[in-house]
């Protein structure tokens, strides 16, 4: 009973208009993915996504279609709520998983462990642990030195913070270049493959383990919306008011370092969404982590459905890397971010 | 209920801050710290609030050394003021006084919140700003918002016995002289329900009109401690603030 309230305690300070907005951004994640699954290449009516008789149309659905939607979604919702919680943690709204490195370092981890160690090991294990591990060392040790280099982010740390990105998303290029470079034929199909940044490799063995780990961390971090506004006033006051500032940065790191790097492993590079999602929220309804962190997820869901959608039905049957999709919408959002901030 | 501050130094970079203070803090008694910039009033502040823990010595919150409470209890016992800092985000004035809720297993939470959140509000006359943006106010309004926040987080059920102290650090600074006023007898309220305070001031003449007890610090020393009107004497305000001072009687009031 007390575990039960005070996980939802957090909901407390939510207000009436930020719970139609959360409810909404609910019901636009289940919209996106009945349109997802029942759009592609192959086409299925929304009322005949229940009885399919048809083997093939079968299998594609269910086989093919489903894990894909399923893994954008859960994609999508990691990288908002990743950056909603990373922004809060720095207290700076242009921290995110991808600016500040972590995605790159997620992408070194893996492209190690692709060019290094797909031969040695056996594939069952390899995409379905190895490689998210690897991904997830990368993105953690990345966050690691972001929090020595700022100071055990500070408020003073920014400038710090995007110019190690830069530094950390030049070594991680150049990391991947060495690889391609001493990569096998085999080994270079895998790393391309994989760097396009798709969900085209999805399949339920795949993603199955991934989504049961997304879905608890999430479940993990989201109570800690409320500490998350607290910190908003400083860590020494975050302090009075009774937060362990040391284990809260503990706990939003190590799950942003889990949901990025699994995210990362299984459809590459996908750049702006953590950035882009949690500011359209504050933007909508609000600045509050209680409602900000759900919502993230909520909306970098549906987006993230929707450019797989983009991706999949713009130049059918072949496909735009949803990557490309991201970026290019995403970009331009930055660019007027920081026209607006220069304005204030 | 007392709070002891025993023989307590504090060194930061091998600088000695704070040597060997030692005091008690009393519930229902305002406790006054003076003293000029950088004397250690901060740095006291912080280490009796357990931010920082004192090189050497202790500090005792009823009788239990403050090391072994837990970070969540110490919130419950004390509330905390300080000089504040930049607010990144754009939240409401209502979501920051809401920060110094202090949820107690499952007490209920509608029914007192609601009450407590209104009081506060009230007490820091903030009902006019709760829904606008905090960092569209001034320098001043944002003090009292957060005074209300630090109210809010020493609200107490009206059946519990439980200790509460008030630490302000410069409370008063960027206030007008109503609000200053107001502030300073909501202050004395508390402290006769019993609530002990410990507040810094610069205006040794708000000092004298409202504290119980005064401290001065002077280069991390204490230089005296005592009933306000002991330790306001000319001799020990010339020598720590360096300054030609007179001190008139009725109404008391020290010039300088």
């Amino acid at each position: 009973m007390n575990f039960i309230f005070s996980y939802f305690f957090f909901l407390k300070f939510i207000n009436r208009f930020q719970v139609v907005i959360l409810s909404s951004f609910i019901f636009l994640t289940l919209f996106f993915f009945l349109v997802s699954i029942s759009n592609g290449s192959f086409s299925f009516s929304l009322l005949s996504l229940f009885s399919l008789e048809d083997s093939l149309n079968k299998v594609v659905l269910y086989e093919i279609r489903i894990p894909r939607v399923l893994l954008a979604g859960f994609v999508g919702a990691s990288l908002g709520l990743s950056g909603a919680s990373l922004q809060g943690l720095f207290r700076n709204p242009l921290a995110d998983p991808g600016l500040i490195g972590v995605s790159a370092g997620a992408a070194l981890g893996a492209a190690l462990l692709i060019v290094l160690g797909s031969s040695i090991i056996p594939e069952f294990i390899f995409n379905t642990f190895a490689l998210p591990i690897s991904a997830v060392t990368g993105a953690a040790i990345v966050i690691t030195m972001l929090y020595f280099f700022t100071r055990g982010f500070g408020y003073q740390g920014i400038t710090y913070m995007l110019l190690i990105g830069i530094a950390v998303n030049a070594l991680a290029s150049v990391g991947i270049g060495v690889l391609t470079f001493i990569s096998s034929d085999s080994e270079l199909r895998g790393l391309t493959f994989w760097t396009m940044g798709s969900f085209g490799g999805a399949s339920w063995q795949i993603i199955i383990p991934a989504l049961l780990i997304i879905s608890f961390t999430v479940l993990w971090m989201i109570p800690a919306a409320r500490k998350l506004d607290l910190l908003q006033l400083g860590e020494p006051e975050a302090y009075r008011l009774g937060i362990d500032v040391q284990k809260l940065k503990f706990k939003v790191i190590i799950s942003s370092a889990i949901t990025v790097g699994i995210s990362v492993s299984l459809s590459g590079m996908i750049g702006f969404v953590g950035l882009v999602v949690p500011h359209l929220v504050r933007l909508i309804g609000g600045v509050n982590h209680s409602y900000l962190l759900p919502t993230s997820a909520f909306l970098g869901a549906s987006l993230m459905m929707l450019a797989d959608l983009l991706s999949r039905l713009l130049i059918s049957p072949a496909e735009v890397p949803v990557g490309l999709i991201t970026s290019a919408l995403g970009a331009p959002f930055f660019l007027w971010l920081i026209y607006r901030s220069r304005q204030i | 209920m007392t709070i002891e501050v025993s023989s307590v130094s504090y060194l930061k970079n091998k600088k000695l801050i704070l040597d060997k203070i030692s005091f008690e803090i009393e519930s229902g008694e305002i406790l006054c710290i003076l003293g000029p910039n950088g004397s250690g009033k901060s740095t006291l502040l912080n280490l009796i609030s357990g931010y920082l823990s004192p090189t050497r010595g202790d500090i005792y919150i009823e009788g239990q050394n403050i090391k072994n409470i837990s970070i969540e209890e110490r919130a419950f016992i004390r509330s905390v003021m300080s000089q504040s800092q930049a607010i990144v985000f754009d939240f409401t004035v209502r979501e920051i006084v809401e920060m110094g809720w202090l949820q107690r297993g499952l007490i209920n939470f509608s029914e007192n919140f609601e009450e407590a959140f209104s009081r506060a509000v009230n007490e820091a006359a903030i009902e006019d700003l709760v829904d606008k943006k905090f960092n569209v106010l001034s320098g001043g309004e944002q003090r009292r918002v957060h005074f209300s926040r630090t109210l809010l987080q020493s609200w107490r059920p009206s059946n519990s016995v439980e200790p509460k102290y008030l630490l302000l650090d410069e409370p008063t600074a960027n206030l007008d002289i109503k609000h200053e006023q107001k502030l300073m007898k909501i202050v004395k309220k508390k402290a006769e329900d019993g609530i002990g305070v410990v507040i810094i001031l610069h205006d040794i003449n708000l000092a004298a009109k409202y504290s119980d007890k005064i401290l001065i610090l002077d280069s991390g020393i204490m230089k005296s401690f005592g009933r306000t009107f002991d330790v306001l004497n000319k001799e020990i305000l010339e020598e720590v603030y360096d300054l030609p001072i007179v001190i008139s009687n009725d109404p008391f009031k020290i010039i300088y």
